[in-house]
């Protein structure tokens, strides 16, 4: 009577997402004047009023305008006036706005180049003295909302503790934990990320951690963490699909009909930011507005990350280190977006797509890299990437000392990693699949499965590519795959709970639980008080008959977590077993308390007390 | 020279209540509207001008370095901070030194004759005057911006700090003018 179950753990590597710094201007120029001559602007005569105000106010005021991120205001010609010289040079040299690729076929929405038009219309306007001009010429200054973006948002959470900045040092790398406080699922249609004094924040990331794995890392529950990097596990195939991205100027981003974003109970949302030290000590408290909405998300995107960082193995001097990967994706996905991240000795960064019939287009050419300006760029059409596209990304370093970022001094050799020090290569692709058909099942297992491969290609000591690949063959039926896989997997990180705990869940599916048994031990062994090692123990000994074992297995996993149905369910069926019925019968209705509609519980329960009656 | 300096000084110790819009060349004004030749009032150290302006993102992220450097030296040389920009009250330096953690005595510089004298033309940038008050460097204090976006991870050349030991050691500087990256005075003019 004695009915098993066990879980399987699928835990995804989600987004190790990094940080840009970009505390500097974000505008345009303007040149200054001698004596203002009004009324004499002839035709050949720049004028603030009439050719340079209508781009400032579209390409710099955004950011240039109080509480915004850029360090002055440009909305008038006065301001325009005190930072003209500078205007000239930094859209000269395209340093401003800020935008890092290069003019494509593939257009980006918002994007915030100028044309060399404009930026000869501000070095003439600069070079003729800056004239105002006649005031009827003035466009209207652009309205801006105050506050909130979209508006009022349904929630805000700010961060529980604020991070003090202090004056000087190098760039920090901060992560905040926004606790979701709902008790039931709610599905979002905005985040409007507010990093708290965007003078200093260089650029945010927001990562859903739907396991509060991140909590681990805080000393003291909402005292935040530190890193570059950071690495969200999760036990259930839900992979990440938004890019929530806030940079200086950035316009919080409605998702596209259909595609809200999930957030339940327990959900915590990290925000990872960059700063930057300003000269004075700064307090910094993000805090985030969500906006939620009633349709729950009906298409479902995908975050493609391919990297290669197992051959970032730098030479130091080296001026020119060639990183290359390919992946051919499996089936017809739309880009929605792209987003490309490297560190300090990045240089040149490209990714292009090659079509099945042999032509081909650039998705990104950014041609020089600057991590401080990192950002998400959305293409202003979804681009259809049919089934064997190949999507080829080339990224070039600089470790020699004429890379004036190189954070090492002299170069040494660098290699892939987390800290800022190290090098990364990785590209992360919003993917949304189309034309396939429902009957295959969810087309991003497809997509998982391909990734992982291809990540066993290019490294076979991927311990969570072999991870990722047992679980999407274990989800597919696979079991004997999954298995090796797994096997694979441990034989990199032989002592790791979660692997050893899932191929233990895979054997026991096979009925093999004797074969389970010692990886399950493992696991606790690595972690005493993993509760489903413990469950699936009980499930391993119950089967071999040791229900004492078993019982007490259950017990523990109870300690570490006290409301789950199916481990009171199964503990009373073991001690039933042991021919202990009263005990038995309670757990049984604690199951039922828990879980009033629990099948195994009602069915034990009903035997139970037919036996007992018996008795 | 050295005459005409002292009148300037006389003058301003008597007239330092009615302060002219025109100012007196070589000086500029401390924070109670005192007419102050910042060369004058050095007693045999080398001087430094340190220009900046508040609105000068890249002025304000070296506020602890300028300070460190200075009290490194404050033995052998005085520091100026001067604010070149005739918008700013007293008051707003103030603020501004308070904010910054700033110890050292500051000028406005509204008419931009201290700006002329050092050959000065970003914020931040600094001049160096010898024991004989001659300007030996102006320019950069450091190489750590490479431009308005993207600063090194530390200084590799240290322009004013080798300044500061020639003039001491009565050498001549390697490179006596190396300009900056931050934001132009000219703008504010």
């Amino acid at each position: 009577m004695l009915h098993l179950r066990h879980r399987i753990i699928w835990r995804a590597r989600l987004g190790t997402f990094v940080a840009a710094l970009g505390a500097t201007v974000c505008g345009t120029a303007l040149l200054l004047a001698s004596p203002v001559s009004r009324s004499k602007a002839s035709p050949a005569q720049v004028t603030f009023n009439r050719d340079i105000a209508p781009i400032m106010f579209r390409s710099c005021s955004t950011c240039h305008r109080p509480g915004e991120a850029a360090p002055f205001s440009l909305l008038t010609y006065t301001d325009a006036k005190r930072h003209a010289r500078q205007i000239a040079e930094v859209t000269r040299g395209r340093i401003m706005p800020p935008w890092l690729p290069e003019p494509q076929e593939l257009k980006f929405a918002d994007e915030m180049r100028l044309s060399p038009a404009e930026i000869d219309l501000i070095q003439k306007w600069v070079g003729q003295g800056a004239v105002e001009g006649n005031p009827a010429d003035l466009p209207p200054q652009p309205k801006f909302v105050q506050g909130w973006e979209l508006g009022e948002p349904d929630m805000i959470l700010k961060a529980e503790k604020p991070l003090i900045l202090p004056p000087q040092g190098t760039d920090t790398y901060w992560n905040f934990i926004f606790r979701f406080p709902i008790n039931e699922t709610q599905w979002v249609k905005a985040i409007e990320i507010r990093p708290g004094d965007k003078q200093y924040v260089h650029h945010a990331n927001l990562l859903v951690d739907r396991e509060e794995t991140s909590r681990r890392r805080e000393a003291q529950p909402g005292a935040g963490f530190g890193g570059m990097e950071i690495r969200i596990e999760s036990q259930v195939f839900d992979p990440d699909s938004h890019l929530l991205f806030w940079k200086p100027g950035t316009a919080p981003y409605p998702e596209p009909e259909g595609m809200a974003l999930r957030l339940d109970k327990g959900t915590d949302l990290v925000l990872n930011t960059h700063l930057q030290p300003s000269g004075k000590t700064e307090v910094i408290q993000p805090s985030i507005g969500i906006y939620f909405t009633p349709h729950p998300a009906t298409r479902f995107p995908m975050l493609l990350q391919l990297e290669n960082d197992v051959k970032l193995d730098i030479p130091a001097g080296d001026k020119d280190f060639v990183v290359t990967d390919t992946f051919k994706l499996p089936l017809d996905v739309q880009l929605l977006a792209i987003y490309p991240h490297a560190h300090y000795l990045g240089k040149d960064i490209q990714a292009f797509a090659t079509f099945p019939d042999g032509t081909g287009k650039t998705l990104i050419h950014i041609p020089q890299w600057n991590l401080n300006w990192q950002a998400v760029y959305r293409y202003a059409e979804p681009v259809t990437l049919p089934r064997n596209t190949v999507v080829t990304m080339r990224y070039v370093y600089d470790n020699s000392e004429d890379n004036p970022l190189n954070p090492n001094r002299p170069p040494i050799r660098v290699r892939g990693g987390n800290r800022s020090a190290d090098e990364m290569c990785h590209l992360w692709l919003q993917v949304l699949p189309i034309h396939f058909d429902p009957e295959q099942g969810d087309p991003r297992r497809v997509l998982q499965e391909a990734l992982a491969r291809h990540n066993i290609e290019n490294n076979p000591a991927d311990f969570e590519a072999h991870y990722n690949l047992a679980a999407m063959l274990q989800a597919k039926g696979s079991v004997d795959g999954a298995i090796e896989e797994y096997l694979s997997a441990l034989r990199l990180r032989p002592d790791d709970a979660v692997a050893n705990n899932a191929l233990a869940a895979a054997l026991l599916s096979q009925g093999k639980p004797d074969r389970a048994e010692p990886y399950l031990v493992a696991a606790l062994k690595a972690r005493p008080d993993y509760f489903d090692a413990h469950y699936n123990l009980g499930n391993a000994l119950a089967a071999q008959n040791d229900f004492a074992g078993a019982a007490e297995q259950f017990r523990l996993a109870l300690q570490s977590q006290s409301n789950d149905a199916n481990c009171e369910a199964n503990l009373g069926s073991a001690l039933a077993e042991m021919g202990r019925l009263s005990e038995a019968k309670t757990h049984f209705e604690r199951a039922l308390q828990i879980d009033p509609h629990h099948a195994l519980a009602q069915e034990n329960l009903q035997e139970l007390q037919r036996e007992m009656k018996e008795q | 020279m050295n005459e005409f300096r002292k009148m300037v000084r006389l003058a301003a110790m008597v007239a330092f209540l009615s302060i002219s819009t025109t100012g007196v060349a070589q000086s500029g004004y401390d924070l109670d509207g005192r007419n102050i030749d910042p060369l004058a009032s050095s007693s045999g150290k080398v001087v430094v001008l340190v220009f900046v302006r508040r609105d000068c993102p890249v002025s304000s992220r070296y506020a602890p370095r300028i300070q460190q450097i200075s009290d490194e030296h404050r033995h052998d040389a005085n520091f100026w901070l001067v604010d070149p920009d005739k918008g700013d009250s007293a008051d707003a330096v103030r603020k501004y030194l308070a904010d910054y953690g700033y110890h050292l005595p500051a000028l406005r510089d509204p008419n931009q004759a201290l700006v002329k004298l050092a050959h000065v033309e970003i914020t931040p940038e600094v001049a160096v005057f010898d024991q004989h008050r001659r300007l030996v460097y102006d320019g950069r204090i450091d190489n750590w911006y490479v431009d308005l976006t993207r600063s090194r991870p530390a200084a590799t050349t240290h322009e004013l700090e080798d300044a500061i030991r020639a003039a001491l050691d009565g050498r001549p500087v390697a490179r006596r003018e190396v300009r900056g990256v931050g934001c132009y005075i000219s703008d504010i003019e």
